[in-house]
């Protein structure tokens, strides 16, 4: 982290409020791809990031460390999607929270609907990952740091992700070709 | 290149999302170009990659994303205002933190004392240096006065015109510098004047006046109480030992302080004590060193100081005054110059009455606050050590006499006959019952110093008895113990009783047997011996009984005094036995010993001529047998206690034991 960044941090902890509207620029894209990797509907991760910093202003007074404020700021969002997600589950009882996205996706094609529960079968942690990838093009360092991964295990992680949506799309990829 | 078969995954992604190395990257092609598993996994991976990669594109956040969370942020925290805002930054300021604590702790100490009375030290030293420069300042030394002089006193006449510019709101005194200039001059020529002064006179007087002059560039005078107009007041309640002492000091130091004692009042208590109070009035710079004085005398009671701020009652009656006063002129200028109707004028006149009435009440209400403010008000209640203290302790004595005599009446009348205006008799009362048998009851008040010889003349009516005495002492105008107050006897109060003398107590019984051959003869001599020593036969029953047993039983009564006499005397009747006396020696009562009578009750008896039942052989053997019998009776009933007694314990010891084994045995 730069000595700039840091201030800005730093900055926003003591309340600056131009320094923080900094960093909701900065990061919002980063915390919306880590609410949709959970949740996978737009519409639910964009109200998570919105909570997620107006909790953050709020709170902000508790990071000591500016250091730690950008690792602070996902987890807030990650805490306030699992939220979310757990209210969601509990709502329908008959049905298992594994599939909630086909009704959500009427519209789109065959292919988008398998790679969509291909997608809510991964592991959070994969799905997470992909969604940075994916949305952000974040190099591997970045996300390792973001989601707190140690050096080189974004890699494999990543690697298995795609390799299972692989084995369950394989028919519609076959058919592609 | 087993390792790149084995996690072929990894490698694929990390070679799609461009995150190998060049090196590795040649390795990885290099085993694609070897295995055809590996190259349609490759294939595979590519295609997933894609659909990934548009499928998610769509899914992303949209380019205006920023823009809504920030503009949703901006409405759901809007902007606080600028103080709001910087209160609220310096509220999470560590430092700003610490000096918040820092200012609640000062403020807790500053509150504490002003609880404790050591308030505001600082302030009133502050005051004193300038007031006591003021009293100081005439018995300088006119020598050490040359060069530091001018500087000097225009210090001290400055911070004396400050001090009574903030407290008392008179007009400035003409010494005081005008203007900011003039002040800085001051200051300038302060140090110098400084030097000189140490220079010229190095006297203690003068050291110790430099030194107080140098302390005072770093004052300034206190500017919260300008202009305001403040009434102090304050009580005391001492206890003191002389409140004409303590009076004469209250004055003493009213004057040091530049005061005046106003009211003196004082009371005097019944037990010569005194209890008053003291007005003093004094200027309110000095009412703290006053108080502290004060309390000096005695030891405090009870103090409270209070403050009043009248500023704004005041301002306000004075702009009224200035209005009333407006008022009045142009109800003047109204008389002068209008030539209205009379009843106008009149009208006019009648409001000018009422608005001058108005303006004199208002002045005499200024007046008295600038009273009010000029002096402090010290009201100090004195009182004597030990004001409860009685004044007088009245004696009061009351005796109680018994007497008994032969003729009751005889005495009654002798009694009665003693009155005079130093004994009066109260109650008189001659009892004769059914019976014939006469009493008497007497209630008499006797001036203290005829008492004693009244009793002493009362007792020897007849056999006193039962003289009780009992003395009450009554504090007067007071409780508790004194010293120095005065003790007074009391009239006597006597109360007497007369009875005849049988029906006196015996002041000693003696019963005792004596058994001789012929009973009825001794039981007559025993009338005679008695009639001997002064004493005579009460009552006396005879008997005989079938075994020819005869008992007489005789109850005589002899005076103390005779008693071993006929004691002596009885043995030669026959043989005494189971001699038995009882006495009742009453206590808290003087009684005449020797005339004190005596019942002996005696009884005179014979064996008789046939052996009783309860003395035969087979008596004696029934009562042995019989007893042995109880006896042993008891002793089973002894034992059957003991065993009731110990049997709950063996049991429960039993028990325990019982239980230990069975659990012993079943871990075994």
């Amino acid at each position: 982290m730069d000595a700039n960044e840091r201030e800005q941090y730093e900055a926003a902890i003591h309340g600056d409020r131009e320094a923080f509207e900094m960093i909701i620029r900065t990061h919002s894209r980063t915390l919306f791809a880590i609410a949709y990797g959970i949740l996978q509907s737009r519409e639910e991760a964009e109200d998570v990031v919105q909570d997620s910093l107006v909790k953050a202003w709020k709170t902000r007074w508790r990071v000591r460390d500016p250091e730690k404020f950008p690792a602070w700021l996902t987890t807030i969002a990650r805490h306030k999607a699992h939220d979310i997600f757990r209210k969601r589950r509990t709502v329908p009882l008959s049905k298992e929270g594994i599939e909630p996205t086909e009704i959500q996706f009427p519209d789109t094609t065959a292919i988008d609907q398998q790679l969509h529960s291909a997608l809510a079968a991964l592991p959070e942690l994969h799905r997470t990952a992909l969604t940075l990838r994916y949305f952000e093009e974040m190099d591997y360092r970045t996300i390792e740091n973001t989601l707190g991964l140690t050096n080189g295990a974004l890699r494999g992680i990543l690697g298995r992700a795609l390799a299972s949506m692989r084995k369950q799309l394989r028919p519609a990829l076959a058919s592609m070709h | 290149m087993a390792t790149i078969h084995d996690e072929l995954d990894s490698w694929l992604t990390a070679d799609l999302h461009g995150e190998l190395s060049d090196s590795e990257r040649s390795a990885l092609h290099a085993h694609l170009v070897e295995c055809a598993v590996c190259r349609r996994t490759h294939q595979e991976t590519k295609t997933m990659n894609k659909i990934l990669e548009e499928t998610l594109a769509d899914e992303k956040a949209d380019p205006a994303f920023e823009e809504r969370m920030l503009a949703g942020f901006r409405n759901r925290i809007p902007q606080t205002t600028g103080v709001v805002k910087l209160f609220a930054n310096l509220i999470r300021l560590r430092a700003a933190q610490i000096a918040a604590v820092a200012a609640v702790l000062l403020g807790l100490v500053q509150i504490g004392r002003m609880i404790t009375g050591e308030s505001a030290t600082p302030l009133r030293n502050r005051k004193n240096y300038a007031s006591e420069d003021f009293v100081a300042r005439p018995g300088q030394a006119g020598a050490s006065r040359a060069d530091q002089s001018t500087s000097l006193a225009k210090s001290d006449e400055l911070a004396r015109g400050r001090s009574q510019d903030s407290t008392l709101n008179e007009p400035p005194p003409p010494t005081v510098p005008a203007s900011r200039s003039e002040l800085d001059k001051e200051a300038a020529a302060r140090p110098m004047g400084l030097a000189a002064a140490k220079a010229v006179a190095a006297t203690p007087e003068n050291l110790a006046r430099a030194e107080q002059a140098e302390s005072k560039p770093g004052e300034t005078p206190a500017p919260v109480s300008a202009n305001r107009k403040l009434i102090r007041n304050a009580t005391v309640e001492l206890e003191i030992a002389r409140f004409d002492d303590a009076v004469q000091k209250i004055t003493a130091f009213a004057n040091e302080e530049r005061g005046y004692v106003a009211t003196t009042n004082s009371e005097k208590q019944a037990n010569g004590k005194l209890r008053g109070q003291v007005v003093v009035k004094l200027v309110p710079e000095n009412l703290d060193r006053f108080l502290q004085k004060v309390r000096g005398l005695g030891e405090l009671k009870n103090q409270t100081l209070g403050t009043e701020d009248v500023t704004k009652a005041y301002l306000d009656t004075d702009a009224r005054l200035k209005n009333a006063h407006v008022m009045e002129q142009r109800l003047i200028d109204m008389l002068n110059t209008k030539t209205g109707k009379v009843s106008d004028l009149l009208q006019v006149e009648k409001e000018l009455g009422r608005v001058r009435e108005e303006i004199e009440k208002m002045q005499g209400e200024l007046k008295y606050w600038d009273s009010q403010v000029q002096f402090a008000t010290v009201t100090i209640s004195l009182a004597e050590k030990d004001m409860e203290e009685p004044a007088a302790f009245l004696l009061k004595e009351r005796a109680q006499l018994a007497l008994y005599a032969p003729d009751v009446e005889k005495i009654y009348n002798d009694i009665k006959s003693l009155a005079s205006p130093k004994v009066q008799i109260t109650n008189a009362q001659l009892n004769r019952d059914y019976s014939g048998r006469v009493s008497a009851r007497m209630s008499m008040l006797i001036a203290p110093e005829e008492s004693e010889g009244v009793i002493g003349r009362v007792k020897g009516f007849g056999r006193a008895e039962n003289f009780q005495t009992q003395t009450e002492r009554i504090a007067q105008g007071g409780s508790g113990m004194s010293e120095n107050a005065r003790t007074k006897r009391d009239k006597v109060e006597l109360n007497i009783t007369i009875s005849r003398d049988e029906q006196e107590q015996a002041f000693q019984q003696t019963s005792l047997r004596i058994r001789t051959a012929s009973v009825d003869e001794k039981a007559k001599e025993l009338g005679v011996l008695a009639g001997k020593q002064g004493g005579r036969v009460r009552s006396s029953t005879f008997n005989r009984d079938p075994d020819g047993r005869e008992v007489a039983d005789v109850s005589l009564r002899v005076p103390m005094k005779n008693y071993p006499a006929l004691m002596q005397s009885l043995n030669s009747l026959g043989k005494v036995e189971n001699v038995s006396v009882q006495r009742q020696d009453r206590t808290g009562t003087q009684i005449d010993e020797a005339n004190a009578p005596v019942d002996i009750s005696i009884q005179v008896y014979s064996q008789g001529n046939i052996v009783s039942h309860e003395s035969g052989l087979l008596a004696t053997l029934r009562r042995t047998v019989a007893q042995s019998a109880g006896a042993i009776m008891w002793s089973l009933r002894m034992i059957g206690v003991a065993v009731a007694f110990l049997a709950p314990w063996v049991i429960a010891i039993v028990g325990v034991i019982w239980i230990t084994r069975r659990v012993v045995r079943a871990k075994r």
